[in-house]
């Protein structure tokens, strides 16, 4: 497969969005699997997903949105961390559900909040994080 | 002043190939304060399958990889740290939490990921530490607080 950007791996299996009062919910699922790119050396002798892995994973969920929401020349670049916490591991065979609630502000550039939880598919708490997002719309030039 | 080669950096962290994120460490003040490098190429993993024709910013080093070749390099300063102390530690390395990270510029293929991170504090097989990414004179990201954390455990059996 191709992409648009360049990412360690490709994060996010499936995203949906639903429009909300302020914003956006977004919801992502992710498969956690040893043979992923990059996973191989983290670590040789026990495979564990690494937590800027999920913070990639919510990355890639919000991309989504934003070419879904302004086109696709819309980029959605990581502005800022303004906590992110991580609680129960990742392993593979694990699922990585992710939750997701976006502001978008009128400001220029157009910026983002995103306040996320994430769960482990037995349901314990992953990690959680809030995010600030820049969106760029490079209407006609971001096209392949 | 401590410097380390990559071969160094392996005997220290745990990390592999491809995701062995930091180069060289150009100072290391145990217990205090380190400067290590990180080279961006084009032959990562990380640009792999990218689509042909897409423009310059799409080969942005990616934020996630970023925040991840600096918390290695606060790993290697407080792995060091504790090894020049006696102490030993055991469990795997994890990534606890951050506050206050901005990211006000991006790395290309080309460019040298220069991190400065300092030991806040530590407290067992807890480690916060700060500091400041720099490509040349720019500065491209500001890490307020990363917490690491050494967890016994995760990885019974398996000898991590």
């Amino acid at each position: 497969m191709s992409r648009r950007f360049a990412a360690p791996l490709t994060a996010v299996d499936t995203v949906d969005i639903a429009d909300a009062p302020a914003g956006a919910r977004v919801e992502a699922v992710k498969r956690i699997a040893g043979e992923d790119p990059y996973l191989v050396g983290h670590y040789p002798d026990f495979t564990i997903y690494p937590g800027v892995f999920t913070l990639e994973s919510v990355h890639q969920a919000i991309r989504h949105w934003a070419t879904e929401r302004h086109g696709p020349g819309a980029v959605a670049e990581l502005a800022a961390i303004t906590s992110i916490s991580f609680a129960a591991p990742l392993l593979p065979g694990d699922t990585l559900r992710i939750g997701c609630d976006l502001t978008e502000r009128d400001d220029t550039p157009a910026t983002v909040r995103a306040k996320v939880r994430c769960h482990r598919g037995d349901g314990a708490l992953s990690a959680r994080m809030t995010l600030e997002l820049r969106i760029d719309r490079r209407d006609g030039d971001g096209h392949a | 002043m401590v410097t380390l080669e990559h071969a160094d950096i392996r005997r220290i962290l745990p990390h592999r190939h491809p995701v062995l994120l930091v180069d060289r460490v150009l100072d290391l003040e145990p217990g205090v304060r380190i400067v290590a490098t990180k080279t961006v190429t084009g032959s990562e993993p990380c640009y792999a399958g990218l689509d042909e024709h897409l423009p310059a910013s799409a080969y942005a080093y990616p934020a996630s990889l970023l925040v991840e070749s600096f918390g290695q390099t606060g790993a290697v300063l407080w792995l060091y740290s504790a090894a020049t102390a006696g102490e030993r530690s055991e469990g795997t390395l994890i990534f606890g939490s951050a506050r206050e990270v901005t990211i006000t510029g991006s790395a290309y293929p080309g460019d040298v990921l220069r991190h400065t991170v300092e030991i806040d504090q530590l407290i067992g097989d807890n480690a916060f530490m700060r500091g400041e990414t720099w490509v040349g004179d720019r500065r491209i990201a500001t890490l307020g607080s990363v917490l690491a954390v050494v967890r016994e455990g995760l990885a019974a059996g398996t000898g991590s």
